[in-house]
């Protein structure tokens, strides 16, 4: 029976013609604008000159077929690698002004990084990110080959994710979080009229009645996105990672997003004090999690960082569109995952909580 | 015995320690046309929203076809069509859409569902209309469309609160010809207004209601003995000022 408040609700949101621009020319705006007023900011990042790096090979790691290709990417990138087999890695740093090292295990390796080289140490581990894979899947597939030759070119673009790149995947996912804008035409009009009167007098249950705005909702922002994000790339030709993935993770911050705000509506009884809390919530988690200010240079501590599931986002995608993988793609959707749960019970657990009380 | 579809025990509604409903005693049986007829703020919206379960009662006991509505809603509450007093339609739907909205509710579905919706807009004659939009309907039609997203479940029980407000007389015909024909079918009506010509003419009881109180309850025939003893002259609108005196309401608090 659910099928038809869904089909009516996604209609009376499509109807509610300003948020649907609000929610395509949002983000293609905001893209446009900080796209070029940011990109000075990248720059530094993009343009990061060369720089030297220390490694040492512990027992059995690696071989030499491989340190020469490493050797041979990193020149081509403008990583000088220089071999330190003795001492202590932070006094070698420090002594040779190195930006960064690595430390090769049998299975494993590890960069350090030095707070003076910030920028050529996230160069450094992106570049080794990079490498490994690309070393693996060589080894992978030309094991008759005597040498391996790495492709050298894609190296390059690897450590450059560009201000268009960056902006263009964050305010998609910026917009994910707002997503409620949607729900202002079912919810206004509801109240307008009346409605829950309607509800009242009837079998549906608060789960019912919940799911019967929150799947409109996320259907019709991802919509929305769907059209805005093609947009964004036919327009600027922006470079997104796994699609499959990527998609998952967009889709999830948009399930959370929604589910906080019909949350805080269900807590609120009040539109606009609903709207003012979204925004106000996610502009600081936008804040903590690189929206304004790219992740990789802001000076907000690691641990607000983390504390923001738009961070995870954002790390997630811009590094499946930079590097091809990235650690924070399951953080980023158990963390989405479980802000929808929960907001969604307390969405549900508060209309019951008023219904029964109501006058 | 005839059976009992509504039956009301002393129910009572206070906001904020002003009775609204004071002590409400009423029967209604099968197949009536009871007519709930009071000043404005007598009290008569509250009431019947306390029987949909909508606002709470503060005391008082509501049986409704045998079951309270309160505590054994998931039983009964689909047997009831309400009608409420401010429309209830979405705007930006469609006439079909929105009759398809509300009579979804009651968890009809598929071709079940087309023909309880094809017969709710043809109810109220707005099957031509049905895919235009309800917020471009003169005030008649979203009255009428107000009805036909309450019956598409035939519900056994019709409850109108003011379905005439604000329209014109041939489509308040319309509407009164239309509820004597559902109850003719069988289903049982409360119906309230304060314009005496339209409950004389549909309703088979009336209970005038003041302050919260029955002041008296009857055919209309009863009533106006009640007031004039045995001269047939009166009108039911001399009865209504009788009893509920001259004075004008305003109750704006
Ligand atoms: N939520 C509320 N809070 C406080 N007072 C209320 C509330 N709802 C209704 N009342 C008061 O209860 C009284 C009865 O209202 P009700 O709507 O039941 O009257 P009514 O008989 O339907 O009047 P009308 O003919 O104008 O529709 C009024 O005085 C009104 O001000
Ligand atoms: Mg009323």
């Amino acid at each position: 029976m659910i099928r038809y408040l869904i089909k009516n609700n996604f209609k009376l949101m499509f109807r509610n013609t300003w948020s649907i621009v609000v929610m395509l020319l949002g983000p293609i705006l905001v893209i446009v604008v900080l796209s070029s007023a940011f990109s000075e900011l990248m720059k530094s990042y993009e343009g990061v000159g060369e720089f030297a790096a220390g490694y040492r090979m512990q027992d059995a790691a690696g071989n030499n077929v491989m340190l020469k290709a490493l050797k041979a990417a990193g020149e081509e990138a403008g990583i000088h690698f220089y071999e330190y087999p003795e001492g202590e890695i932070k006094d070698m740093m420090e002594k040779n002004e190195l930006a960064g090292f690595v430390e090769f295990f049998e299975n494993e390796y590890v960069v350090y990084k030095s707070a003076d080289y910030e920028v050529e140490g996230i160069t450094l581990e992106y570049f080794m990110n990079k490498m490994m894979n690309t070393a693996v899947n060589a080894s992978l597939q030309l094991q008759e080959q005597e040498d391996i030759v790495l492709p050298v070119e894609e190296l390059n673009f690897m450590p450059a994710v560009n201000a268009r790149d960056y902006y263009g995947i964050i305010y998609i996912v910026y917009f994910c979080w707002c997503g409620i804008i949607c729900a202002t035409g079912v919810l206004s009009n509801e109240k307008k009229y009346g409605i829950a009167r309607r509800f009242y007098v009837s079998n549906i249950t608060g789960l019912q009645s919940y799911l019967g705005k929150f799947i409109p909702v996320i259907l019709t922002v991802t919509a929305g996105m769907a059209i805005a994000t093609a947009i964004t790339i036919l327009l600027y030709d922006i470079h997104w990672g796994n699609p499959i993935l990527s998609i998952v993770i967009v889709f999830m911050m948009i399930a959370a997003g929604t589910a906080v705000g019909l949350m805080f509506y269900n807590l609120s009884d009040s539109l606009v004090i609903t709207i003012i809390l979204q925004f106000t919530i996610v502009w600081f988690m936008g804040f903590f999690g690189g929206s304004f200010e790219t992740y990789m240079f802001s000076s907000i501590p690691d641990t607000l960082k983390r504390s923001s599931p738009i961070y995870h986002g954002n790390r997630a995608l811009v590094e499946l569109s930079c590097m091809g993988e990235s650690n924070y793609a399951a953080s980023s959707l158990v963390y989405s995952f479980a802000i929808m749960v929960v907001c969604s019970m307390i969405a549900i657990l508060a209309d019951s909580i008023r219904k029964r009380g109501r006058a | 015995m005839e059976d009992i579809i509504l039956k009301t025990t002393d129910l009572t509604k206070k906001y904020n320690n002003k009775v609204v409903v004071d002590n409400l005693n009423i029967e209604i049986k099968k197949g009536e046309i009871f007519g709930l007829l009071g000043p404005n703020g007598a009290g008569k919206s509250t009431t019947i929203n306390m029987i949909c379960s909508i606002v709470r009662p503060t005391a008082g006991a509501i049986e409704l076809m045998g079951k309270n509505p309160w505590k054994q809603k998931k039983d009964v509450i689909h047997k009831i069509g309400y009608i409420p007093q401010e429309l209830a339609i979405h705007g930006n739907l469609k006439a079909w859409e929105n009759v398809e909205l509300f009579t979804s509710l009651y968890g009809i579905k598929g071709e079940q569902l087309k023909n309880a919706i094809t017969e709710s807009l043809e109810y109220v004659g707005l099957m031509e209309h049905s895919q235009e939009f309800a917020k471009n309907f003169s005030g008649g039609m979203k009255r009428r469309l107000n009805i036909a997203c309450a019956i598409g479940h035939t519900p056994e029980l019709l409850i109108f609160d003011e379905p005439t407000v604000g329209i014109d007389p041939q489509s308040r015909n319309f509407i009164l010809d239309k509820i004597k024909e559902s109850n003719q079918k069988g289903a049982t009506v409360i119906y309230t207004s304060h314009y005496m010509e339209e409950v004389e003419a549909i309703c088979t009881r009336i209970a005038i209601m003041d302050n919260g109180k029955i002041i008296a309850c009857g055919t209309s025939e009863e009533l106006k003995k009640i007031v004039n003893g045995n001269d047939e002259t009166i009108t039911l609108e001399e009865v209504f000022l009788t009893l509920t005196g001259k004075k004008l309401r305003d109750y704006a608090e």
